[in-house]
């Protein structure tokens, strides 16, 4: 096996389930591994950023990013809707810019993604620094303060993301009064976390919160059932 | 100057607009409610249901459930009141005998139903009442926006949850029962027999706390917000919760 063809497939190679390759490409990766030094190096790098990217903090992004990307991408399908123009002055830098293709190796596109990756990080932490007291708020928000709440979360954002999906055939009054409800249990929910933020042994609050997720839930399984 | 005098029998100006705007009114409401029955329709069915096991369940949009056990064994009877316009009455039963109702659409509909006494019942409305009395079986009931209603129970589970509104519960408690009660921002009471054997997990995080002075019970835990107790052996669960409003517990008479 080529040194290019290992290269190629080292980012499978390291995922913990192969998937994408076959065992015998793996036994050869191994072989060749063995007897290439400069490989076995790139092995080692790659296997270095992934586990670093792997112990890095999960943030949750606010409610506001998909609306801006929906924004985004809104403006993309009307740009491409729209009858072609010429820019108007594609001969600036931007356009000699969009006029080259570029190349890059894996491992100058794993460098690049480590560096955005860490461009990312740095930026989430910004606005979210302590001397903003909004977005404080929000880092509290994003914070697991009971164990199972990882999962009562992912549960809730997909009921929830299944009903954004026909929201917006509900009667507006309807509509109104079920964000007004889930509203006013996120408040409780808010209240609750910055108890638990200062005391995470708070049992009292800690039981709130799971009695106001079940609640939460129980609205979100009522619409389901009521067919909205 | 000279006042002109009224004779007794005379009225005065004023009681002669109070006459007519009385008079107004009544034939208002009299119009309203002759509006109504004329464009109301009602709905019937009687579903056959295997003695001992039946099953209901009533998904409603907005309105009253009313449900309660009726002296025949074999059969569950639903009759309901809607307006003109109001949604669509999908009344089913599947292979197992259990019986579906449920309103598509929006409009308001109030469900009488009579079930035989051990029949399950799971009941859910978004907007209106929810009344159920003199079961034996198991009872969900659940509704976002009203008050629900449950007495004369001698059931082994229930469960009552209202998001607005209050959830009161008068019955027998059950050894082995498990007794749920919510309310996100209501009232909840509990009217229990003097002799009642229960472990009780009460939470109220509202200004309204909590009155469980009716029972002497062995407290386990105790803060402003949070009770675990038991009265008797503590054999029946009752849970009790409330967000912004009140719970109470009650002998019942």
């Amino acid at each position: 096996m080529e040194c290019r063809a290992v290269i190629n497939s080292l980012s499978d190679y390291l995922d913990s389930q192969n998937f994408w390759i076959s065992d015998d490409e793996v036994k050869q990766i191994d072989t060749h591994l063995t007897n290439c030094p400069a490989c076995q190096n790139l092995k080692d790098e790659l296997g270095e950023i992934k586990t670093a990217a792997r112990e890095l903090p999960l943030h949750t992004p606010p409610r506001a990013m998909w609306t801006k990307i929906a924004n985004v991408i809104e403006a993309e399908i009307s740009a491409e809707n729209a009858p072609p123009h010429q820019p108007k002055n594609a001969s600036g830098w931007w356009g000699w810019l969009r006029s080259r293709k570029f190349t890059f190796s894996l491992p100058q596109l794993a460098a690049g993604g480590a560096v955005a990756a860490a461009l990312i990080i740095a930026g989430i932490s910004g606005i979210l620094s302590p001397h903003s007291g909004a977005l404080d708020f929000q880092k509290a928000q994003s914070a697991l303060l009971l164990p199972e709440e990882r999962e009562i979360k992912v549960e809730l954002d997909r009921r929830m993301d299944a009903l954004n999906a026909r929201k917006a055939t509900w009667d507006p009054q309807r509509r109104a009064e079920f964000e007004q409800r889930m509203n006013k249990i996120d408040e409780s929910l808010n209240q609750c976390r910055h108890i638990l933020k200062d005391n995470p042994q708070d049992a009292d609050h800690q039981k709130e919160m799971r009695y106001l997720y079940v609640e939460k839930r129980q609205i979100l399984e009522d619409v389901e059932r009521l067919k909205w | 100057m000279v006042k002109e005098s009224l004779a007794p029998g005379d009225l005065l100006p004023s009681k002669i607009t109070e006459k007519f705007l009385s008079a107004l009114a009544i034939s208002f409401v009299v119009a309203t409610a002759l509006a109504y029955s004329a464009s109301a329709q009602t709905f019937s069915r009687a579903f056959p249901v295997p003695p001992g096991t039946s099953e209901l369940e009533v998904v409603n949009q907005t309105g009253t459930i009313k449900v309660t056990s009726g002296a025949n064994t074999s059969r569950i009877l639903i009759s309901a009141r809607y307006s003109e316009n109001a949604a669509k009455i999908d009344a089913t039963q599947n292979a197992q005998g259990k019986v579906k109702v449920e309103v598509i659409g929006q409009g308001a509909v109030d469900f009488e139903i009579t079930v035989p006494s051990s029949s399950d019942i799971d009941l859910l409305s978004y907007k209106g009442a929810i009344v159920v009395t003199n079961l034996a079986g198991a009872v969900r009931a659940r509704i976002t926006d009203g008050n629900i209603q449950i007495s004369g129970l001698r059931s082994p589970r229930v469960e009552a949850h209202c998001t607005q509104g209050n959830v009161s519960f008068s019955g027998e408690v059950l050894p082995s029962g498990s007794y749920t009660l919510k309310s996100f921002s209501g009232r909840v009471d509990a009217y229990l027999p003097t002799n009642a054997d229960f472990k009780l997990s009460a939470a109220s995080f509202g200004p309204g706390g909590m009155n469980l002075g009716a029972f002497q019970m062995r407290y386990d835990k105790q803060t402003h917000q949070l009770v675990e107790a038991s009265h008797g052996a503590g054999r029946a669960s009752i849970i009790l919760w409330t967000q912004e409003g009140s719970i109470n517990l009650h002998r019942k008479p």
